[in-house]
């Protein structure tokens, strides 16, 4: 089962269901429970780039000295610190990249001083200075998840999914005229074009697997919806002669999208049709009311996803940066935003550590599902590559200098693990990013402010 | 002077047609006194800037990145954007800043009225009526334009990905992006909707769950469910088919696997819960408190039930009342997290969830609301199908796509109809069509046409079709009824009569509750009170349900003044509100109960208004305490219409009160951080304003000392007013109500128009505004400036491309970019 071991309430309701009516109506929903195995050659790497927001106690002077993020010891073997230590069970699969920096993510100019916030999740996985503005001209890069979706995932259902836990901030403005999508979405299939992130795991698993009782119902609504989409096209066409410009070009974005849709349909029939069959659990219930338990069953669909290849690619926002939520299972009971500007007291950078700590409590999570998963000649874990990372380094004064990143997972052997890679300082944490595409396959020369690779 | 601010609102309202109903320029009655004032020499005007601004603002100091070096007040509209800056700080008297000299209030009220008659007097010459992209209907109009459509009420969160905010609102067509996951969302609702809509007895069975969060009270009835019954939920359900359901329900255990409320005094054991459809009892479950929880599956036998919505409500049967509560109920949230350990914590049993399954054994579908909105007409024999189809079709997609239908659209939807119609029965064919009409482009877009003969860069008057959607998404959130869209067809509804008829009595529809859910909820914040989550350990009184009673006490106000067309600034200084029993329970106003909202009238002139209210006070506040500069902020940014700035990078939080150490109270906390010169600039402003709300913890309760010490709400506004508590502030505001007046009326068009608006559209706000004046500020007044000026009635053309060199162009980029 995906499902969370740890929670009772959502166990409860599920041991509820199964105990009366289970098996009949889950069955219904979902397609038979067999495991298919790929074989080793048709096994390509799964993606998943998580940011964890605002930065860590690592990335502090004092948190340096201590070592509360960057080992001691370089290369092989190393030390897992204070906050790594979750991970340590799964040493084998892990890359620590020390001392990199995001410039993109500073102030270039004086209108954008302290303006971190509305900027900084923007710049994760393009690496590109964003415009400032309030407007619908905004300006990023594309993220290396969607140019790895765009680049490899035609042939899944679905190109690449993004998951999020907690919505955009909605108080005013976002801030500094920055427009509020630069503080949401971190994939941008476009540098214009941010990508809305599903919050709701219910949502997210129709989206993966289609909505439908039996596959029979399922084929039938993919089928009335094509039908659907292609009646869209041809109102559009007729629509389009009496537009000013502007309006044109939105249903011009509106009309990529509808294809986009169509795309995936025939890909979802085709992946139907195959006679492959899927492995899954039932269908999440809807977002749940905890923190840990929604991240937890985020983490699982990515895993479903991820074995059954409906996607290879996945996104996960697991916070925001002016978020003020208590974390209740930390057991810290301030607020995280105001505990994340610690004014560099050693005694606060400490009690911020212990959340950074309890947040990396929960990769391993992921982390261990993906290797619990078989997968070709190995199993999930062996074949992914996972960032988690933050874009801010030291949060208390936003700098975004020697961010807190790891990778997971050996990508097909392309990254042998149980490594600290500890970069000359000022490396541009760019190239962490260069290295994850080349490491995927895809042949591009520099992203942002990139100078080369990084030895993983 | 005074002719000229006459001529200026004259003009910009608009011109011909509609000036008729407004008078004559120079019959008009005076305006608010703050714009007479004995206009003053250039020359003069310029020696003031000298004297008071341009020692931060000139060329090198570009104080707020701002110079006034080259600017000149008596030519402020070939600098319009600077005037504008200039005219928010000088009405919210924010300029010059705390502390520095400034100039004598006829002084600065002569400069202001300056600048803004030379920019409204060149913008009545030049109207800006700007262009909204093309709006996409976000998800609370979606789901009130269905709603509307079906007599369907459908959970939009869980179809439609949310929308992004600009500008604090969420109906703005600037941020209103199409992504593959919302074209997703719009195929899959329109399926989802026409399914429902429709009725299918042959669905397969399905799971709904209904969630209760921890943070929610239990302690008390919940609405809508039956009477003498305390806590759990009641929902609304929309049932597929008449068919056989059952009902689950799940309790909340604590970490240790032990039912939450499994110790309990004798007089409290037994408890029970049921289930009721409709008000009759479907289930009853006796709550066996040593059940572990992987056995304790309340299951209710089958029950049969009709297609279409039923109340469904799973409730605990009220055992206690009167005296017995007193045991619990100081603390509110009832379901603390346990590792608070509140010693003396009486916890009853508490609903978790609450799931509807099915439905089993189904055979057929009544008459639902939406099936009656539907079938207007039934075929008696195969023959009729098609003349009937037609007929639904006409109905429904006129309504959907808010005008007459073209031969196009008929045939289109009539080939739909055809395609489901050979998959099955004469209901599948109309389940087909209406989903192409719910997931067309023109249900959910609005489009506005450019007509041929416009030219290029000029304004022109949108058709009478368009001004009925711009109407009905700004006054109901949703799609225009049959009588205004008949009136619309008909090319009555431009004429100024009708047209303010039509406004009246669509603010009189309960439909004009979207401007209070959506307008008000946003402008003044109020998901963040719903969101807000008080530390239990410190806040024991609070709970998401006193949080959603705050918001909806906000809510009722906001909707009494449009319901009695009250004056607006009743908002500051209304001494009445609007409470149930949780609520008046946590003001001290005795003998309320229920819950049912009624109004109260105040005496206390503490809690007159919106900043006596909990909602704002919580929603200003942080997790363990108050914050001053929230509220400082809130009251500049949402009450005055000019924010501060955001704070630079590195600003360390204030110190945290921390055990073992003398508590500081945050005033003293406070004057800490204001130490630091960078931050004194704005905190001298913020701080004061939220320091005299002091007296108001957290969560809105009266207190006289804070860690410890007294609570000093004393200090100086930035324009040197002395404030000591709530309602010397609000005397400030008050003061102040150009400013007040302005923010509401700023934020109205920007959501009225359903677009980002900046310093062109000023000079339009400014008229609404005074027009306003002249009927003491009346809610109905707004809305009528609004919906009369110029941006509303009008649209700006493309400035240089038609439409046929657009398209040649467009289809080379295309052919590049491919």
């Amino acid at each position: 089962m995906f499902i969370t071991q740890k929670h009772l309430s959502r166990r409860t309701v599920l041991r509820g269901m199964g105990a009366t009516m289970a098996l009949p109506l889950l069955d219904a929903m979902v397609p038979a429970q067999t495991l298919q195995r790929k074989t080793a050659a048709a096994s390509r790497v799964r993606l998943a780039c998580i940011e964890m927001v605002h930065g860590s106690a690592g990335s502090t002077q004092e948190g340096i000295e201590q070592h509360y993020w960057m080992p001691e010891k370089e290369g092989a073997d190393f030390d897992f610190t204070m906050i790594l230590k979750p991970l340590e069970p799964l040493r084998e699969y892990v890359t620590v990249i020390t001392q990199t920096d995001l410039h993109a993510a500073e102030a270039w100019a004086a209108a954008e001083e302290g303006a971190d916030h509305f900027r900084s999740s923007a710049v994760f996985l393009t690496a590109a200075h964003p415009k400032q503005t309030e407007g619908s001209d905004v300006r990023a890069g594309t993220s290396i998840d969607q140019i790895y979706a765009q680049e490899f995932g035609a042939d899944t259902a679905l190109p690449s999914l993004q998951l999020a836990i907690e919505n955009v901030d909605t108080a005013g403005t976002c801030g500094f005229n920055y427009a509020c999508v630069y503080s949401g979405p971190i994939s941008w299939s476009s540098p214009t074009t941010p990508t809305a992130m599903t919050i709701d795991p219910r949502m997210a698993f129709e989206t993966l697997f289609g909505e439908g009782g039996t596959a029979a119902e399922r084929e039938a609504r993919q089928r009335a919806n094509r039908s659907i989409l292609d009646g869209i096209t041809r109102e559009v066409a007729r629509l389009r002669s009496d537009l000013g410009a502007s309006d044109r070009n939105r249903l011009n974005s509106y009309m990529e999208s509808v294809r986009e849709i169509e795309r995936r349909i025939v890909r979802i029939e085709q992946h139907n049709a195959s006679g492959e069959s899927r492995a899954l659990p039932s269908a999440p219930l809807g977002v749940p009311d905890s923190w840990e338990e929604h991240v937890k069953l985020m983490f699982d669909l990515q895993v479903l996803a991820f074995s059954s290849e409906v996607t290879r690619v996945s996104s996960f926002k697991l916070s925001r940066d002016t978020s003020n939520r208590v974390f209740p299972e930390s057991g810290i009971r301030a607020p995280f935003h105001a505990m994340s500007h610690h004014g560099s007291v050693p005694s606060k950078i400490l009690e911020y550590a212990k959340l950074n700590v309890y947040h990396m409590s929960l990769l391993p999570y992921f982390l261990e599902k993906l290797r619990a998963t078989p997968d070709g000649d190995g199993n999930l874990l062996d074949h992914s590559m996972i960032l988690w990372g933050s874009p801010m380094g030291d949060s208390n004064v936003h700098t975004h200098r020697r961010l807190p990143v790891l990778l997971a997972g050996h990508a097909n052997g392309r990254i042998k693990g149980n490594q600290h890679v500890r970069c000359k300082d000022e490396t541009p944490y760019a190239n962490v990013l260069l290295t994850m595409l080349h490491t995927l396959g895809i042949d591009q020369p520099a992203i942002g402010d990139s100078t080369g690779e990084v030895a993983i | 002077m005074r002719q000229l601010v006459g001529a200026a609102l004259g003009a910009a309202v608009l011109a011909a047609p509609l000036a008729a109903s407004s008078q004559p320029a120079a019959k008009r009655p005076t305006l608010a006194v703050s714009h007479v004032v004995a206009p003053r020499s250039a020359a003069a005007l310029n020696a003031l800037l000298n004297e008071y601004c341009l020692g931060c603002h000139d060329a090198d100091g570009r104080a707020g990145g701002l110079s006034l070096q080259d600017f000149e007040p008596g030519q402020a509209d070939k600098q319009p954007e600077i005037a504008e800056k200039m005219i928010r700080k000088l009405r919210a008297g924010m300029m010059p800043p705390a502390g520095a000299p400034r100039p004598d209030p006829a002084s600065a009220s002569a400069l202001r009225a300056s600048l803004e008659t030379a920019v409204d007097r060149d913008a009545a010459a030049h109207p800006f009526a700007g262009a909204p992209e093309l709006h996409r209907v976000n998800r609370s109009e979606y789901r009130n334009s269905v709603r509307d459509l079906l007599d369907l009420d459908i959970d939009v969160s869980a179809l439609l990905p949310p929308d992004e905010m600009g500008r604090g609102f969420d109906n703005m067509a600037d941020v209103l992006a199409v992504t593959p996951a919302l074209v997703q969302g719009y195929v899959r609702a329109a399926g989802k909707i026409s399914r429902a809509a429709i009725g299918d007895a042959s669905v397969a069975p399905a799971m709904t769950m209904y969630t209760v969060p921890k943070v929610v009270n239990q302690m008390r009835h919940v609405d809508g469910a039956p009477l003498g019954t305390r806590g759990g939920t009641s929902v609304l359900h929309n049932f597929p088919a008449d068919g056989e359901y059952t009902f689950k329900l799940a309790l909340y255990y604590d970490f240790l696997e032990t039912l939450y409320g499994q110790n309990l005094p004798a007089n409290l054991q037994g408890q029970e819960i049921e289930v009721s459809v409709d008000g009759a009892r479907a289930a009853l479950f006796k709550i066996d408190p040593n059940i572990p929880e992987t056995k304790n599956v309340l299951t209710s036998p089958r029950v049969r039930i009709a297609a279409g919505p039923h109340r469904v409500s799973a409730a605990f049967l009220a055992k206690f009342d009167g005296p017995t509560e007193d045991e619990f109920r100081q603390v509110e949230q009832s379901m603390v997290d346990i590792s608070a350990g509140i010693p003396g914590l009486i916890a009853l049993p508490h609903l978790q969830s609450m799931t509807v399954a099915g439905p089993f054994a189904a055979t057929g579908v009544s008459a639902t609301p939406s099936r009656r909105e539907i079938f207007i007409c039934t075929p008696a024999t195969a023959h009729d199908e098609t003349a009937c189809a037609q007929t639904i079709i006409t109905k429904l997609a006129r309504k959907a796509f808010r005008r007459p239908l073209t031969d196009a659209d008929a045939s289109f939807l009539f080939d739909s109809y055809k395609e489901g119609r050979s998959d099955g029965t004469f209901e599948n064919g109309i389940e087909r069509a209406l989903q192409a009409i719910v997931a067309s482009p023109n249900f959910v877009f609005r489009f506005e046409r450019t007509p041929s003969n416009a030219k290029p860069g000029a304004n022109y008057r949108i058709s009478d079709v368009e001004l009925a959607s711009r109407l009905s998404y700004f006054l109901w959130s949703s799609s225009p009824d049959d009588q205004l869209l008949t009136l619309a067809a008909r090319g009555q509804l431009r004429d100024p009569a009708v047209l303010e008829r039509e406004v009246r009595r669509m603010l009189a529809d309960r439909r004009a509750q979207g401007l209070v859910d959506n307008f008000a909820e946003e402008w003044l914040r109020l998901r963040h009170v719903r969101e807000a989550d008080p530390d239990t350990g410190l806040y024991p009184e609070f709970s998401r349900n006193l949080g959603e009673s705050m918001a909806r006490e906000t809510k009722l106000l906001f909707d009494n003044i449009i319901r009695e067309d009250r004056s607006v600034t009743e908002l500051l200084t209304a001494n009445y509100t609007f409470v149930d029993e949780v609520l008046a329970k946590h003001y001290g106003i005795p003998n309320v109960q229920g819950s049912t909202f009624r109004r109260v009238a105040i005496t206390d002139p503490n809690r007159f208004g919106l900043l006596g209210q909990g909602s704002i006070l919580t929603l200003t506040s942080l997790a363990n305490r108050t914050s001053p500069v929230l509220r400082g902020k809130y009251v500049m940014e949402v009450l005055l219409g000019a924010a501060p700035p955001p704070p630079p990078a590195n600003v360390p939080a204030l110190e945290e009160n921390v055990e073992n150490q003398r508590p500081l109270p945050v005033r003293e906390r406070l004057a800490e951080h204001r130490k630091n010169p960078a931050c004194a600039a704005c905190h001298k402003m913020m701080d004061p304003i939220g320091l005299a709300l002091e007296n108001f913890n957290a969560v809105g309760l009266w207190r006289t000392v804070d860690s410890g010490a007294p609570i000093d709400p004393t200090g100086e506004l930035y324009d040197g007013t002395q404030l000591d508590g709530p309602v010397s502030l609000r005397k400030a505001i008050l003061a102040r109500t150009d400013a007040f007046i302005g923010s509401f009326t700023e934020n109205l068009l920007a959501y009225g128009l359903g677009r980002l608006i900046d310093y062109r559209d000023m000079p339009a706000a400014r008229a609404v505004e005074q027009d306003a004046a002249k009927s003491d500020y009346r809610f109905s007044s707004f809305i009528l400036g609004v919906v009369k000026s110029v941006p509303f009635q009008m649209r700006k053309a493309d400035d240089v491309v038609t439409s046929a060199q657009n398209g040649a162009a467009e289809t080379a980029r295309r052919a590049k970019n491919r």
